[in-house]
């Protein structure tokens, strides 16, 4: 198991967000976190990355304990964060974002996969950003700056990446350019915890899937048996 | 489509070479007044550079750099009056450790607070340093200041040693020290640790979560920022050969860099320098005729918040915009 989380419970002020919220992803798996608006999918991922503080429960990360720390020891601990508002550095150019992004880039880095991440090798999965290297990240569409927080989020060469909402507000023919993307990059060897509101694009990634109604974990399965079962489908996912 | 020529390859060291001539006929053709006045406006470039890495890049606005700029002033005055045969470029880096050792000393402080507050503290801070000065006679001779101390020559043993007293020799080491200051900053900014600062300028949770330790950055951006504000205060010290609390440490020194940077334009790396260009030729001409020279910068800094925000860069920018798209469109 790569990360676990145990009887996680958050709160925005008085409001219980998470209640009691445990999940498990295993290494190289898409596990995909699935639910209506306002169910905490977001804030779970917030809560694993240390942007929101839990108040009880436990994070433990490749067996260590990451409950509480701040955001930048979650990273340096080897977990990635694709977050879902506007998502890069509006006044820094293409290479400057990715180069923001960059860590363990040496063989000598924490992580023991052959194949490092590095902007040549972003490069060859976005072409176009080595063309557009120079512009100012304001200058892109929706869907190249969620290309490009991708490709800034493999610069740090995580073990783990969390991606909330990629889709969210893109044409369908991105749609499917980052879909391919996130499934090329976990065929490289990638773990996935993926929040969407897309069922089509989590069902096609995802082995496994974690159906969440108000603040909790209601349906915890594969991605066949959530198929298999048009009725938990609907409880949780249709409006 | 028309073929763009490209011009040849000498044509790019043009510019730099005109600059390069003008800067070192200068203080031949125009005497010693405006050779001093010139320094003055380098002096004052480079510490209004230094607060622009703090108020243009990192967003932090500093109501206190004078703590810095004060505290390279004094240290090189003080290591000058005190330290038998101190040479020249060892008392300019006193000053610029100086400058750095107190933003690391208030550094931490600085750190628990963001915008207004960190406005006040800054302030509060500056505010300090200027009573400390006055207060601490035995160290910094209260409001007498430090004066009179030897300037030692510019001399490599065995080469050459050239007196730094005559405003003409004094020039070209101020221009050379504060010139590479000034391409140290700018080359800062184009470094990854440039984009570090604008993206905690832009949004410093997502620098959070990109694995950078916030409080730290920050703190080595304090750092540079006052060592260069220090170096700023060195050059100062020695140019004047006098450092008083109402010279360095006064509220003014840290709001005239700030003038600096909104008139010149904030955002942009030429603007502070822009900017003590322009408010030292104001100032020159200004004090010819009155001796009321706020209301003049109070009138310009009015004109600059009410019709050009951008400052004096952005509204060449604007210009170089304007123009070029009326020709695009022929």
């Amino acid at each position: 198991m790569m990360l676990a989380v145990k009887n996680l419970n958050t709160f925005y002020e008085l409001s219980h967000v998470i209640q009691d919220l445990s999940l498990s992803v295993d290494q190289g798996e898409i596990a995909a976190l699935l639910g209506r608006n306002g169910m905490g999918k977001s804030t779970t991922l917030k809560s694993i990355m240390g942007l929101a503080r839990p108040s009880s429960g436990q994070i433990l990360y490749q067996g260590i304990d990451l409950t509480g720390k701040p955001p930048h020891r979650v990273a340096q601990a080897g977990i990635g964060y694709i977050p879902e508002d506007r998502r890069i550095f509006a006044n820094l150019t293409v290479r400057e974002n990715l180069q923001m992004g960059a860590k363990n880039q040496g063989n000598t880095g924490s992580g023991n996969r052959q194949n490092k991440w590095t902007i040549d090798r972003i490069f060859d999965i976005f072409p176009w950003m080595k063309e557009r290297s120079a512009q100012n990240g304001r200058f892109l569409s929706g869907g190249e700056q969620q290309m490009l927080a991708i490709g800034r989020a493999l610069m740090g060469n995580p073990d783990l990446l969390l991606v909330d909402e990629p889709t969210e507000g893109l044409a369908p023919l991105i749609v499917r350019q980052v879909r391919d993307v996130l499934r090329d990059i976990n065929q490289a060897g990638m773990t996935l915890l993926l929040v969407e509101h897309n069922y089509s694009v989590a069902a096609s990634l995802a082995d496994r899937v974690y159906l969440m109604g108000k603040a909790r974990i209601g349906y915890e399965g594969t991605m066949a048996e959530l198929e298999a079962n048009p009725k938990i489908k609907a409880d949780y996912l249709e409006v | 489509m028309i073929a763009r020529i490209t011009p040849p390859a000498w044509t790019r060291w043009v510019l730099p070479g005109i600059a390069a001539a003008i800067l070192l006929g200068y203080p031949l053709v125009f005497g010693t007044v405006y050779t001093n006045i010139f320094i003055h406006f380098a002096i004052f470039a480079v510490f209004a550079a230094s607060l622009n890495m703090l108020v243009s890049y990192t967003g932090l606005l500093s109501f206190g750099h004078a703590l810095f700029f004060g505290g390279g002033a004094y240290a090189t005055a003080l290591a000058l009056e005190n330290i038998p045969g101190m040479g020249l470029f060892p008392a300019i880096f006193t000053g610029g450790l100086a400058g750095a050792a107190f933003a690391l000393i208030v550094s931490p402080l600085l750190n628990r607070v963001r915008d207004t507050a960190f406005a006040l503290l800054t302030l509060a801070l500056g505010q300090l340093a200027y009573m400390a000065c006055i207060k601490l006679r035995d160290i910094t001779h209260g409001e007498d200041g430090v004066g009179g101390f030897p300037i030692p020559d510019l001399s490599i043993p065995g080469v050459v040693s050239v007196s730094m007293v005559p405003a003409q020799n004094f020039y070209y080491l101020a221009i050379v020290i504060l010139g590479i200051c000034l391409l140290l900053m700018w080359f800062l900014t184009k470094t990854p640790f440039g984009s570090i600062m604008i993206g905690i300028r832009d949004n410093p949770q997502r620098v959070d979560f990109l694995g950078f330790n916030i409080p730290l950055t920050k703190c080595l951006i304090f750092t540079l920022s006052g060592f260069f504000a220090g170096i700023a205060g060195s050059v100062y010290a020695l140019f004047n050969n006098l450092v008083t609390p109402d010279g360095v440490f006064h509220i003014m020194t840290s709001f005239t860099p700030i003038m600096m940077v909104y008139v010149g334009g904030i955002g942009t790396f030429a603007g502070p320098i822009a900017g003590s260009g322009l408010m030292t030729i104001i100032e020159e001409i200004a004090t010819r005729y009155t001796t009321q020279l706020v209301l003049f910068n109070g009138i310009l800094l009015v004109l600059v918040v009410m019709f050009f925000r951008t400052g004096f860069v952005g509204l060449y920018l604007l210009l170089k915009q304007k123009l070029f798209e009326k020709e695009s469109s022929r």
